[in-house]
């Protein structure tokens, strides 16, 4: 306690707090003198402490320098582990160089048995075992040689190239001297041989020239016609043979090499395909000679069309031996090449490609399809032209097949063009086919005039009132007793409006068909382009067609306007006896009927509807017409409505869609029927499908309406 | 169907050599071929050109000028809206053959034909038909005329195009043959050929 304390809480102005005060002064004192020596009595403990704490730190000193040294230590082992490791490697690649000293050591040996051993071989006639030797060396480490060359030694290559060099002479020789007995199995032995030593496309080339000596015999053989005045396709097939013998000659010669030397065969074709080529051409030359199919030749003239068909075909069926040939020189170079990588692939195809569009045997391809497509023209131009003649309408002619005769030889042309296997072929006739259809369709259009009474509509019964178109039948029946001929004008006419009709559908299809068949000869997208470009001139022709088709339609509908007129008339006729109301009603439908079935037969379904559509409109409109030129009572209008209620419903029963056409009529005649006016709503619901003037106009003929009472209506 | 409002056949025909094939190439693609090889048959292209804002398909059908191929090339003339007869300005013979082509023409075109006579390789110095030789040909045959190289892309482009803007206007003012009218697909619709049909719309 602070001396200011005591002092606050003791009075020391009195005895008494001094007391107190020093009493508790002294109390401290020997609290303090308590602690002091308490604390005295730890100091020795500390001091013992502090020394062995003293002593420790020395012995860490020593330890420091134990892990020093053992650290040096480490560091030691590692450098010399270092230096250990790279005496091994250098220990490895001593030992690699010492294997390849061996292996070039028994190279050399090896290239000095093989010069020996080859010149044995050759005197021991043991090519096999000769060509071993070549392939041993050609199979040898280069470095070995040039290391061999480099201590200064001779070239020891110099023997062992001479030594090959001797046995491809060898092998060449008793290659030739085999091929000159035509010893097949030496030949075969022996041409194994040079891919060994390293002459494969040597090798081919022998094979190849053997093989096309060979050939040539069978060829030639092949090529002659004994008959060649047969109407047999002879030279077809002559060419078939030749080009059968190239065939099995390009074949034999790929399974010969396929293993030992592949992606040679343009080589060997190169060789064989001349020998081809010649033989070919000995065929084309008498084929063209003999068949008279040379453009200019004089003798071509008098080759009627139908002599020319043999000819036709000989000639399709020579150009598609020919590509089929060409199609399989290029299937058996992909296989011969397919073992090869892609350039090498590229570059055998390439190869083939060269030599089949540079080779006569393409030239005589392409001098016969020229032929064979100038002989066609002119088989179509003359049968179009014998059809067209015949075609050409004579008295008494009923019917027709020009059409059916077009078709038929236009598809055959364009069959036969398939048949050539040339795409080009195809097309060309394609064109000239088209243009000559088309003739077919303008021939047409010249001769479709519609008789008069093409489609029989019995005329209105005899009304009281003659009208003029009465007068028309009657002068109309008269020229048909007079004249015989018109029967069969009609029937002429009929059968021709149904070719227009037939041609149209014709074209369209051939052109179809044509895509379809040809579809094998496209190789690519340019191709099909083509084919169905040219095919789309025969859509062309179809257009042709269809528009003579419509003249036709027209023709027809001309012919039967005046009966057409005369029946809008007796629509609207308005006077009729009571007693003969029904059987003036069915009058119409009877004559329809009759139009109807005579249309059936004649036309087609698609014609038929389209006539009766059409004048079914007509008469509706023109009675429609008549009706504001009449008065009526009710009567009179329920005359015509009932008239042209039954129109309806025989366009309804018989035409689909035609009720529609003679709706505005049933309205109109409706109106004139009406009992009252105030009924008027009754015939115009549900639809008025007259324009209000002429609602008002046809009521207006009701003789018993009133003007006025009209003019208020509203609807 | 495709976006085009007319379409129109052009076929160039003329001597071997004479470089049809090149400004077919150099029109649709651009490009001189070098070693060009002799066309075989007849081959097809089409090109699609732009005249007053409207599309003009143009197909183009490039004849092999040698013999052999005539009686191919011959199938052609038929449909053709245009007939480019073409010679090389640096080979006589080829001019020398042009009214052998003209009798080809004549027998096989519609005579309606729209007829262009193209001198050819007008970059050459060996020039052997002077330019008004060529123009009086063709103006004695009532042909267009017009000089072109192929190799140097002149008048190559002007030749097509005026054939397309000729043969466009000829369309509107219904000259064309009757028929043109359906050229399209042949499942497509065709357009009518009456006596009136002509316009190439599809
Ligand atoms: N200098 C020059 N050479 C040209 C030109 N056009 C074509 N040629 C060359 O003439 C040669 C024949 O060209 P093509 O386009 O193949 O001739 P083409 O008329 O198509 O011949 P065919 O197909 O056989 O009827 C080629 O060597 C071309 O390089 C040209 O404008 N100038
Ligand atoms: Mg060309």
């Amino acid at each position: 306690m602070s001396l200011s304390l005591l002092l606050e809480k003791y009075d020391v102005s009195t005895e008494e707090g001094l007391q107190k005060a020093l009493s508790e002064i002294e109390k401290e004192e020997t609290e303090v003198d308590e602690a002091l020596s308490g604390a005295l009595s730890r100091a020795c403990v500390l001091e013992g402490r502090l020394r062995s704490a003293s002593q420790a730190y020395t012995k860490l000193g020593e330890v420091k320098a134990d892990a020093q040294e053992a650290a040096n230590m480490v560091d030691r082992t590692a450098a010399l582990a270092k230096d250990v490791s790279a005496k091994v490697r250098q220990l490895d690649l001593a030992r690699s160089r010492v294997a390849e000293c061996q292996r070039r050591v028994h190279d050399l040996i090896d290239l000095q048995l093989c010069s020996a051993g080859v010149e044995a071989a050759i005197k021991a006639h043991d090519y096999e075992t000769g060509a071993g030797h070549v392939a041993r060396f050609l199979s040898m480490d280069p470095g070995s040689v040039a290391a061999a060359r480099a201590r200064g030694a001779a070239d020891p290559r110099d023997a062992m190239a001479k030594a090959a060099d001797t046995l491809r002479d060898h092998l060449v020789r008793k290659f030739e001297e085999a091929a000159r007995k035509d010893d097949a199995a030496s030949v075969e032995r022996l041409f194994k041989l040079f891919p060994q030593i390293g002459r494969a496309e040597e090798g081919v080339e022998l094979l190849a020239k053997y093989l096309a000596a060979q050939a040539e015999v069978t060829i030639r053989r092949a090529s002659v016609v004994s008959d060649a005045n047969s109407d047999a396709a002879v030279f077809a097939d002559a060419l078939t043979r030749v080009l059968e013998a190239a065939a099995a000659a390009v074949e034999r010669c790929r399974s010969a090499a396929a293993l030992h030397a592949p992606g040679l065969l343009p080589r060997a074709v190169h060789i064989i395909q001349p020998t081809v080529c010649s033989g070919a051409r000995r065929v084309y030359r008498e084929l063209v000679s003999r068949r008279r199919v040379q453009p200019g030749h004089a003798a071509r003239a008098p080759l009627s069309a139908l002599a020319a068909e043999p000819t036709l075909v000989e000639l399709a069926l020579a150009h598609n031996t020919i590509s089929l040939y060409f199609t399989f020189l290029r299937r058996k170079t992909e296989a011969d090449a397919s073992s090869l990588n892609d350039a090498a692939k590229k570059a055998s195809k390439d190869a083939i490609e060269k030599i089949i569009a540079e080779c006569d045997l393409m030239r005589a391809a392409q001098d016969l399809l020229g032929h064979y497509l100038a002989l066609e023209r002119y088989f179509l131009e003359e049968n179009v032209n014998k059809a067209l003649k015949m075609a050409t309408p004579q008295t008494g002619a009923t019917q027709s097949s020009l059409v059916d005769d077009i078709f038929f030889i236009a598809r055959k042309a364009i069959r036969r063009a398939v048949s050539t296997g040339s795409l080009e072929g195809v097309c060309a006739v394609l064109n000239d086919a088209g243009a000559l259809v088309e003739r077919g369709a303008a021939a047409l259009r010249r001769w479709l005039r519609a008789p008069q009474d093409v489609l029989p509509l019995p005329p209105p019964p005899t009304l009281h009132t003659p009208s003029a178109a009465g007068v028309l039948d009657a002068a109309g029946s008269l020229a048909a007793r007079l004249n015989r001929d018109v029967d069969a004008q009609r029937d002429l006419f009929l059968a021709h409006t149904n070719e227009t009709e037939a041609g149209g559908e014709w074209s369209e299809r051939l052109a179809a068909e044509a895509c379809a068949e040809a579809d094998v000869l496209v190789r690519s997208d340019s191709d099909r382009d083509k084919l169905q470009s040219c095919a789309a001139g025969l859509a062309a022709a179809a257009a042709a067609y269809r528009a003579a088709h419509e003249l036709a339609l027209d023709g027809i509908k001309a012919a039967l306007k005046p009966r057409v007129v005369a029946w809008a008339e007796y629509i609207a006729d308005p006077g009729v006896e009571p007693e003969e109301m029904e059987e003036d009603a069915d009058a119409l439908p009877i004559a329809l009927d009759t139009l109807l079935e005579s249309a059936r037969t004649q036309l087609s379904s698609r014609s038929t509807e389209a006539v009766l559509l059409a004048l079914l409109a007509d008469l509706a409109a023109r009675a429609e017409a008549r009706i504001l030129h009449h008065h009526y009572d009710r009567e009179g209008g329920l005359v015509v409505e009932r008239r042209a209620r039954r129109l309806a419903s025989w366009a309804g029963g018989n035409i689909p869609g035609a009720r529609e056409r003679v709706s505005r009529l049933t309205q109109g005649a409706a109106l004139l029927a009406l009992e009252r006016l105030a009924h008027l709503q009754d015939v115009l619901a549900p639809a008025c499908r007259l324009p209000p003037n002429l609602v008002r106009d046809i009521l207006a003929r009701r003789t018993d309406f009133k003007i006025e009472d009209i003019k208020r209506l509203k609807f | 169907m495709e976006d085009y409002k007319f379409l129109f056949k052009v076929v160039l025909v003329g001597n071997a050599g004479v470089g049809k094939t090149c400004l077919v190439r150099r029109f649709t693609q651009g490009l001189f071929p070098p070693g060009q090889g002799a066309t075989i048959g007849v081959d097809f292209m089409i090109k699609t050109v732009e005249v007053d804002g409207e599309k003009v398909k143009l197909q183009i059908w490039d004849t092999a000028g040698q013999e052999r191929f005539r009686s191919i090339t011959q199938s052609y003339y038929r449909s053709a809206h245009a007939l480019i007869l073409v010679y090389d300005i640096s080979c006589q013979p080829t001019f020398d053959c042009l009214p052998d082509w003209l009798r080809e023409i004549e027998e096989y075109a519609n005579n309606k034909v729209l007829r262009i006579l193209v001198g050819n390789k007008t970059d050459r110095e060996d020039r052997e038909i002077p330019r008004h030789i060529g123009e009086d040909f063709a103006q004695r045959h009532g042909m267009y005329f017009l000089e072109t190289s192929a190799k140097e892309a002149e008048n190559v482009e002007r030749l097509f195009m005026e054939i397309a803007v000729e043969l466009m206007e000829q369309a509107k003012c219904k000259e064309l043959p009757k028929y043109d009218g359906s050229l399209g697909p042949i499942n497509g619709k065709t357009t009518s050929v009456g006596d009136s049909g002509c316009c190439l719309r599809s």
